[in-house]
């Protein structure tokens, strides 16, 4: 689990974009734990959405993800 | 079966939980409504006044007013916003554009859906409404609601909201419209907590699924729509508040072909009752059709007077698949043929019933047109028995997700991704047998192929042997 965070982390800081699908997400984090399953890398996002580090974000359509503070993370004001 | 509630059900009284006075709520006069314009020009919106339907524009005029008419500690959001969001449209009216931008905000601390970011990209000209969020609320089970609740939803919505709901929108959610930011965390507070109901589902979770009234009301139901609702509501919790799906997923449950949901329409997974044994034919009820006793359709269509009831003109040559005949006083159904279309069960409630082996129809894929147009839903489970604890159906529902989950694109719908893939390689994958319940159309989309392992013997041949008995 903490694998998994650190490689959310680490992709979702290193990436030029700011807010991701969490397909890319997935995609990113089988890069480097290739058996990490699906479901463990959701828990492992919820897990970051409760502790402060992901934000999610909505398109008005799709939600997705972002690192807090990179990018438009709160009211699009 | 009684209802057995997963969570312990508070009993709400509106009397304890009352914002408003009576006065308060009832604080102007039908003259005063008369008079009553807002502060913006709405010459196109009071159009829509006019004619013999009612109107929004006359309920939100109705909301503006009583706004007005509170004090100023009796509300947590600005008194106009009903009037900027008045004034607001009629600029749309005007230019032919929205002005309106929605996304960024998703939900309360924890939730990936449920509230739906909206903002005026004219916060000057309407200051009130420059944060307008939409909250979706879990509807219960056929929406059936105690006046209590309703009126602690609606007192509570006047507080910290604009008063504006929505009852209900397409998703089946009570949508309650427009409030600030700061709102937000309060209402879901106030919802969760002590009114014990929670928000809906937007974004890429699984939606808030929805039901027909089902067993409750309907002797029609085939299972229990509200039940099965309940259940899958409670079960995908995860699914309905944490967004990893490629994009929206629909459940609606319609409780027999007739479809008062439209399930097959307007969800990615549609769950409608069917029967697989014979219709139940009371042949006396029957007669008493034919000779009048009877008001058919149960006393529907009755405005007009439609002559004596014809029973050949209105139910057997209706039948789409020609599967009856009304022979010697006897009706004859060839059930093997019938197609569900209920028709000969709506015109004839009293003589004719659903078969007693009841269960549901799965059907995937419909959607909206976005991309390649709507599309309905496709049969792919014909039968399946539905009931408690539903195992089998999550089981089925875990293996679509598990493929659109794996092979969706990014905002692919699963009725797209089908489409991708084809009908034959998507019941290949998700193991179930092609059959020909799921033709669409007859000659018109052959595409199940045999492939050679399927049928006895295989395919191969000694091309030589072929060439000797036939030339090239």
């Amino acid at each position: 689990m903490e694998d998994i965070k650190k490689a959310i982390v680490e992709f979702a800081e290193s990436s030029k974009k700011t807010k991701f699908y969490f397909k890319d997400i997935e995609k990113a984090v089988q890069k480097v734990i290739p058996d990490a399953k699906m479901r463990e890398i959701k828990k492992a996002c919820t897990a970051l959405i409760n502790d402060g580090t992901l934000i999610y974000f909505s398109t008005g359509s799709s939600t997705m993800y972002g690192l807090k503070g990179r990018g438009m993370t709160e009211d699009p004001e | 079966m009684p209802f057995e509630p997963k969570e312990p059900q508070k009993e709400i009284k509106y009397s304890e939980m009352r914002i408003y006075t009576d006065e308060e709520l009832n604080n102007y006069t039908e003259e005063e409504l008369k008079n009553f314009k807002i502060k913006h020009d709405i010459p196109d919106l009071e159009e829509l006044e006019k004619g013999p339907w009612p109107s929004f524009v006359s309920d939100a005029k109705q909301g503006a007013l009583h706004r007005r008419k509170l004090a100023d500690d009796r509300m947590l959001i600005d008194r106009d916003v009903i009037e900027d969001m008045l004034g607001q449209l009629q600029v749309s009216f005007d230019e032919g554009e929205t002005h309106w931008k929605h996304g960024g905000i998703v939900g309360v601390f924890g939730y990936g859906g449920g509230v739906i970011g909206r903002y005026s990209d004219l916060p000057e000209k309407y200051p009130s409404i420059a944060h307008f969020h939409t909250i979706r609320v879990n509807q219960p089970a056929s929406k059936f609601y105690n006046t209590d609740f309703l009126r602690t939803v609606c007192d509570m919505w006047e507080y910290r909201g604009s008063g504006l709901m929505n009852l209900h929108g397409s998703t089946g959610d009570m949508v309650l419209l427009g409030t600030t930011t700061e709102q937000l965390e309060p209402i879901f507070f106030e919802l969760t907590h002590e009114l014990g109901q929670d928000i809906g589902g937007s974004g890429s979770n699984l939606r808030t699924p929805s039901c027909c009234i089902g067993k409750a009301r309907c002797e029609y139901a085939l299972y229990d729509t509200q039940a099965l609702c309940y259940e899958l509501t409670q079960y995908y919790q995860d699914e309905l508040h944490r967004p990893a799906f490629p994009y929206k997923f629909k459940f609606k449950f319609d409780g027999c072909p007739n479809g008062c949901v439209a399930s097959i329409a307007r969800s990615d997974m549609s769950f409608i009752g069917t029967w697989r044994d014979d219709i139940r034919i009371d042949q006396e009820a029957v007669k008493a059709y034919v000779a009048g006793e009877y008001v058919p359709n149960a006393g529907a269509h009755a405005g007009r007077d439609w002559g004596k009831f014809d029973i050949q003109k209105e139910v057997i040559d209706l039948c789409p698949s020609k599967c009856m005949a009304y022979e010697d006083g006897e009706l004859k159904i060839d059930n093997k043929e019938c197609v569900r279309c209920m028709h000969c069960i709506n015109v004839m409630p009293r003589a004719l019933k659903p078969g007693k082996d009841t269960g549901v129809s799965i059907l995937l894929g419909a959607k909206a047109p976005i991309l390649e147009g709507a599309q309905m839903a496709t049969l792919i489970v014909p039968f399946m028995k539905a009931e408690p604890p539903y195992d089998n159906i999550k089981e089925f529902i875990e293996k679509v997700w598990e493929f659109w989950m794996e092979e969706g694109k990014n905002r692919e719908r699963l009725g797209e991704l089908m489409q991708r893939f084809g009908l034959p390689k998507f019941l290949e994958i998700i193991g179930v047998p092609p059959a020909p319940h799921m033709v669409k159309t007859p000659r018109e989309n052959p595409y199940i192929f045999w492939k050679e392992e399927d049928v006895p013997g295989g395919w191969s041949r000694d091309i030589k042997d072929y060439r000797a008995r036939h030339k090239r």
